[in-house]
């Protein structure tokens, strides 16, 4: 090795073996995509062992058999998925989606002036009022349903409350209804929902709605023209961020719902914690995955097309 | 006129925000067993929980893992982003970036039974480690985007530039210049992933195993057991942890702005 000839010439190349601070520059240098790979190596290793590699173990356990005591045999059957749209559970899937997609339309509805507000109107106190928003949605979500159980519940804050103003003389039930798990949906999901459009909606130029404003057109109008459109990236964002999650919810569910709000994230629960058939089980989490790659494929398709468009 | 109708309305969601944790502040200090009579004035629910030797231990644990997995999640964050922001181009960049954000778009529930099945599956005992490494992934993106972010807006400053120009070796440049001009955005990430250790249910609940009892776990359990106002004490003190953890992340935020 005669390595002043070789290493003047082509420094990217691989440096000789021995010297660690040499092999360190030749790593953070990144010359070579060999070096990047390396570096990014350690991360991809530990999301392909603790979140591919489990992903892949539960789709090849959605098409096994359940054995005795819960053990899972592998033999192929298509049974899993059969069973999951059988009359018996399709309700609970359909259930599950008309819940998300109800939620996030809520989520949409109601936070988008809320968003439209922090980016246009709120002035000095945006900073104060993003970081209000935060701190609920980084709360634990255990606690949240704790007092939402306190205020919802038939002895509860908000049935007390009606009753002492004498709104009303009989006491409702909201808590262990649809209701009250839509409402805890809409709750925990609403920031999800605010901060891609307000991301979005700080990105419009504001010299396209003055522009708007001169040529003549209305508030109505510059809204639906300009805004709007010019928003869309983050209503998407933001649906996709809320309805993936609300697909997966089981917690709202079980506190606040009741028998009949069960949903696919109760029955998942249910298949691996109490049933033990780990093969149903996954066949559920299955379904989940594809609806959510299907949301996920279609955000794309429209988000490549809004590039275009662009 | 439209702006204050609009402020009155987010007004009005910030009050549905924060509804639950107005009620949870103020019956934690209500002195009855029942969570919805106000009886009166009381710390005992504080009191009860520094006495309660599980809640002390499922604290510690927790604490532990939130520290295990934010040092993991920001080490393997700062190499990927390094390598995201400062290399040349490079083929498959684009899939390292897609992959780096699929825990974010991941649900948890998925998360916990995929990681259960597996951990089962190649007869990996559950224990605090696997918990924490599976903490780590969740973390990931965050750390990753927070070091991202500030890693690109050093981009133009060159400075590594200069002090290799001045003799300095690549690693030397990033030992002395990178590293602590990202030890900021490395901080707030930290916490960001301390935090999304500290609040995960979801997935713990699936994997921790039989020993391990992290706070969310016994919040549940003491949830699932019935109602007590020990948990609205216990939820102030935690949420006073989290707005204490934000309140850092946005100085650290700030800092590494300026």
């Amino acid at each position: 090795m005669t390595s002043a000839v070789a290493a003047a010439p082509d420094k990217a190349h691989i440096p000789p073996a021995g010297k660690v601070s040499t092999w360190l520059s030749w790593l953070v240098g990144g010359k070579r995509p060999l070096a990047s790979h390396l570096m990014l190596a350690p991360a991809t290793i530990w999301l392909l062992l603790f979140l591919l590699l489990p992903v892949g173990v539960l789709l090849a356990h959605s098409v096994a058999q359940r054995g005795p005591y819960g053990a899972v045999v592998w033999a192929f059957t298509s049974a899993n998925f059969a069973r999951a749209l059988d009359p018996k559970y399709l309700p609970v899937l359909l259930r599950t989606f008309g819940y998300a997609t109800t939620t996030t339309v809520l989520c949409l509805v109601l936070g988008f002036p809320v968003a439209y507000f922090l980016s246009f109107y709120a002035g000095k106190r945006r900073e104060t009022l993003m970081v209000m928003l935060m701190i609920p949605f980084w709360t634990s979500c255990l606690v949240a349903i704790y007092s939402w159980i306190i205020i919802l519940g038939r002895e509860g804050l908000l049935n007390n409350a009606l009753v002492s103003l004498g709104l009303i003389q009989t006491r409702f039930q909201i808590l262990n209804t649809p209701y009250a798990v839509i409402l805890g949906m809409v709750y925990f999901y609403i920031p999800f929902m605010v901060l891609p459009l307000y991301s979005s909606l700080e990105k419009i130029p504001r010299s396209l709605i003055e522009a708007s404003y001169d040529l003549g057109a209305g508030a109505p109008a510059t809204f639906m023209k300009i805004t709007l459109p010019l928003a869309l990236p983050g209503v998407f964002a933001g649906c996709i961020l809320t309805f993936i999650p609300c697909m997966g919810d089981f917690l709202t569910a079980e506190f606040l719902g009741g028998p009949r709000t069960y949903l696919i994230g109760n029955l998942i629960q249910n298949q691996f914690l109490m049933a033990q058939d780990w093969p149903f089980g996954s066949a559920l989490t299955a379904l989940l995955l594809i609806t959510l790659v299907v949301g996920l494929v279609i955000y794309q398709k429209i988000e490549a097309r809004e590039l275009e468009t662009a | 006129m439209k702006g204050r109708k609009l402020a009155t309305y987010c007004g009005l969601i910030y009050a549905f925000l924060y509804l639950p944790l107005a009620v949870m502040f103020a019956f934690s200090f209500n002195d009855a067993r029942r969570n919805v009579v106000w009886k009166g004035f009381t710390f005992k629910w504080y009191a009860l929980l520094f006495h309660d030797a599980e809640l002390l231990g499922a604290l510690a644990t927790t604490l532990k893992l939130a520290l295990v997995a934010a040092f993991i999640a920001s080490a393997l964050g700062m190499l990927a982003s390094y390598a995201m922001t400062r290399h040349p181009a490079f083929r498959g960049r684009g899939v390292y970036s897609g992959l780096l954000s699929v825990p974010l778009m991941m649900p948890e529930i998925v998360m916990g039974v995929g990681l259960l099945s597996f951990f089962v599956r190649a007869h990996i005992p559950l224990n605090f480690w696997t918990l924490a490494f599976a903490h780590a992934v969740i973390a990931l993106p965050y750390t990753a985007s927070s070091i991202r972010a500030r890693l690109l807006s050093l981009k133009d400053s060159r400075l590594e530039d200069a002090a290799m120009d001045l003799g300095a070796t690549e690693w030397q440049a990033f030992l002395k210049i990178t590293l602590p001009l990202a030890r900021p955005a490395i901080l707030s990430g930290a916490l960001l992933a301390f935090t999304v250790s500290f609040e995960d249910f979801v997935t713990s609940f699936f994997i921790a195993g039989i020993g391990i009892v992290t706070m969310p776990i016994k919040i549940y359990s003491m949830m699932k057991f019935g109602v007590t106002p020990e948990i609205n004490a216990l939820a102030c003190c935690l949420l006073a942890l989290t707005v204490g953890l934000l309140a850092a992340n946005k100085v650290l935020g700030g800092a590494s702005e300026a």
